[in-house]
């Protein structure tokens, strides 16, 4: 008999089904079942229906702890009770106006104060439309075509991010994207050989948090080591922060490995769940990224960058990478303790505040997928194959039950295969 | 886009190649072999593209790679030109065993011609449970091995294939017809029956589904969805897979 007793989905499932027939694929990109890799489908709660801090619940009123976090955006908890009344505040001054707030700038001044390579910032509203940015803004200062990716890269979803074979994308889309594997810095140069120089940027996520595989943390001698090539061959080196920003370290993930990128690019953790995202960059890239091209209807809209300060303000007030470290490691270890009580063999890898699980005892994942499919329809949120995130309401009670609905999981998948 | 040589690639061992399973799965086709007294071998060579060997009996067809001991041989000058032979554009002109010609002016076209219609069926003949069934299952064979060819020869397909890790994906239709894609070192082969320990599981409902999502009728991601489409195991085989899938399409439209 389980400890924690399954969930049931009938209302969600009602949702859904009414969602097929006006939603392509009903709930279609990384919160829904192909991307999020529901398996089988039927454990998934399909929809919210109100958050809290580190919870939420579905359609059928089950309650989740959950370590997705929205993929990110829940920083401080849902419905962060500073950061929601600096946004009320400023809803009732104005929001998405002709004259752009003056909070813009104070925004803007608050991340400058707070990211270390940062001497200015650009608004937008999602992570893709700040990895474009920073793109188009290395070649435009380089006057070069070419962009170096790492291996198992993901910048978001416009065409110059997708590869060759997605659909809908041309090879022209991306014939100007080249890959190196990580950790390979004479990989770099064959690039560049290989190319006659004609390399405008590098972009990177701050370590390998690539998908379906154990998570690899970089070391500062790597990210020295690549600084120092960018800086001998005039590459542009853009940090794609938007995943891990804020996470990691309050002042930029280029600062907590030792350097300063030349651009760095910011989305989930900055608002905490408010729409925005911002490309931070140094002095010397400011003329270039004046003279672009870029705007969107939404994206001096003021309530974000109220929303903004506001959680900026207290994730340094909470120290928050220091929490999540914290709290990230005493879960992971209440996990692995779990698996191993029951027999299995639980990998964690990447930070503690973005901790990444694979059960180690078969190699098709099957088994891990099934641990997670158990978890989830007992009201612990995780996902098959993606990095999780910590947020700052999360309390040690819910480490506790995360860690006994786990062990619980754990039991089910080992009855079924003993 | 597509190109020749893979298209070759495809005809010789995805389309002929569905010889073998018509042979065993179809009455008429059954009917047609069994009045042959001495098994024949026909090969096609292929310049600069693919080689294979259909040995026919009155048991059935197997298809092996490369030249093996034929009594007829088809040279072919180009993958250009296998194409047209299989479109029907061009006639095939064997060198090298002239004595078996009726086997190809008789037994070999029947066969590619009740192939023919079964796998460009008319509307009207797919009404008929039973055909239908059996040209859902001559496509899905079809369909296996095609998506390994694309992974072997096709540009965009090989950039799909380099991201498929090493092991056998179970891919079929649910408790009826399951091939194995095995993969190694981002090379992958086509093995018609399923395997005893894939690393990834792809299958469909059932026969109806897999003829709509060949017939690209529907999407199999937002089959996913709604959960007629069941992945299990290392998804990032089945998510390239599904890559080579869209490509299977536009070769074979």
């Amino acid at each position: 008999m389980s400890k924690y007793p399954e969930y049931s989905h009938e209302k969600g499932r009602e949702y859904f089904e009414r969602a097929l027939k006006v939603i392509p694929a009903g709930i279609y990109g990384h919160l829904g079942p192909s991307e999020g890799l529901w398996i089988p489908i039927n454990k998934w709660p399909y929809y919210s229906v109100k958050a809290q801090g580190s919870y939420f619940w579905d359609a059928d009123g089950n309650k989740y702890i959950d370590y997705m976090c929205a993929y990110g955006p829940n920083v401080l908890g849902y419905n962060d009770p500073d950061v929601d009344a600096a946004a009320k505040a400023q809803l009732e001054k104005g929001n998405c106006t002709t004259a752009p707030s003056t909070v813009m700038v104070e925004c803007a001044e608050n991340l400058v104060d707070t990211v270390a390579s940062a001497d200015w910032a650009f608004f937008c509203k999602n992570g893709s439309d700040t990895t474009t940015l920073a793109v188009m803004s290395a070649r435009a200062h380089t006057h070069k075509r070419k962009i170096i990716f790492l291996k198992g890269y993901y910048h978001g979803d416009f065409q110059w991010a997708q590869k060759i074979d997605y659909p809908g994308i041309l090879p022209e889309d991306v014939c100007h994207n080249l890959v190196a594997p990580w950790f390979d810095i004479p990989a770099l140069d064959r690039l560049y050989e290989e190319n006659d120089g004609d390399i405008a940027g590098l972009i990177a996520q701050p370590y390998d948090h690539g998908n379906f595989k154990d998570n690899e943390v970089a070391t500062k001698e790597y990210w020295t080591a690549v600084r120092k090539w960018c800086d001998e061959h005039g590459v542009v080196l853009i940090f794609d922060d938007v995943r891990t920003g804020f996470r990691l370290d309050l002042k930029g993930s280029d600062h907590y490995y030792g350097i300063k990128a030349d651009l760095i690019c910011f989305c989930k953790a900055l608002a905490n769940g408010y729409n925005m995202s911002a490309l931070c960059g140094g002095e010397h890239m400011k003329s270039t990224v004046s003279g672009m091209t870029y705007t969107g209807s939404y994206w001096m809209s003021a309530v974000p960058f109220a929303a903004c300060i506001a959680c900026i303000d207290k994730m340094k007030k909470l120290d928050t990478p220091t929490l999540f470290r914290k709290m990230g490691t005493q879960l992971t270890d209440g996990l692995k303790a779990a698996a191993a009580n029951n027999g299995f063999d639980l990998v964690v890898s990447g930070e503690p505040a973005l901790f990444y699980l694979r059960i180690a005892n078969d190699d098709s994942l099957m088994l891990h997928q099934e641990w997670i499919a158990e978890c989830v329809s007992r009201g612990l949120f995780l996902a098959s194959h993606h990095n999780h995130f910590i947020n700052a309401s999360l309390t040690q009670e819910d480490i506790k039950t995360s860690v006994d609905i786990a062990e619980d999981a754990f039991n089910v998948v080992r009855k079924r295969h003993s | 886009m597509t190109d020749a040589k893979t298209m070759a690639y495809i005809n010789m061992f995805a389309v002929l190649g569905t010889l073998e399973n018509l042979c065993e799965l179809d009455g008429k086709a059954k009917e047609i072999i069994s009045g042959l007294k001495k098994p024949v071998n026909l090969a096609f060579e292929v310049k600069d593209g693919p080689v294979a060997t259909f040995k026919f009996s009155a048991q059935g067809c197997v298809l092996e790679e490369g030249l093996k001991n034929y009594d007829i041989k088809i040279p072919v000058s180009s993958c250009e030109k296998f194409n047209r032979i299989i479109d029907g554009t061009v006639t095939p002109v064997p060198t090298i065993g002239l004595s078996k010609i009726n086997f190809l002016l008789k037994t070999f076209t029947a066969l590619t011609d009740r192939l023919t219609e079964l796998m460009r069926p008319t509307e009207e003949a797919m009404k008929d449970e039973e055909f239908f069934v059996l040209s859902t299952r001559l496509t899905f064979y079809t369909i296996a091995v095609a998506l390994s060819q694309i992974a072997n020869h096709d540009e965009i397909g090989r950039h799909s294939a380099s991201y498929i890790v090493d092991g056998d994906i179970s891919f079929g239709i649910k408790g009826c017809d399951t091939a194995t894609i095995s993969a190694n070192n981002h090379h992958l082969r086509t093995v018609k029956k399923a395997p005893e320990n894939p690393r990834a599981i792809m299958s469909f409902a059932d026969y109806k589904l897999a003829s709509d999502l060949f017939n690209g009728k529907v999407n199999a991601l937002e089959e996913l969805c709604k959960g007629t489409v069941e992945i299990h195991g290392m998804a990032s085989m089945i998510d390239n897979m599904n890559r080579l899938l869209d490509r299977v399409a536009l070769y074979l439209a």
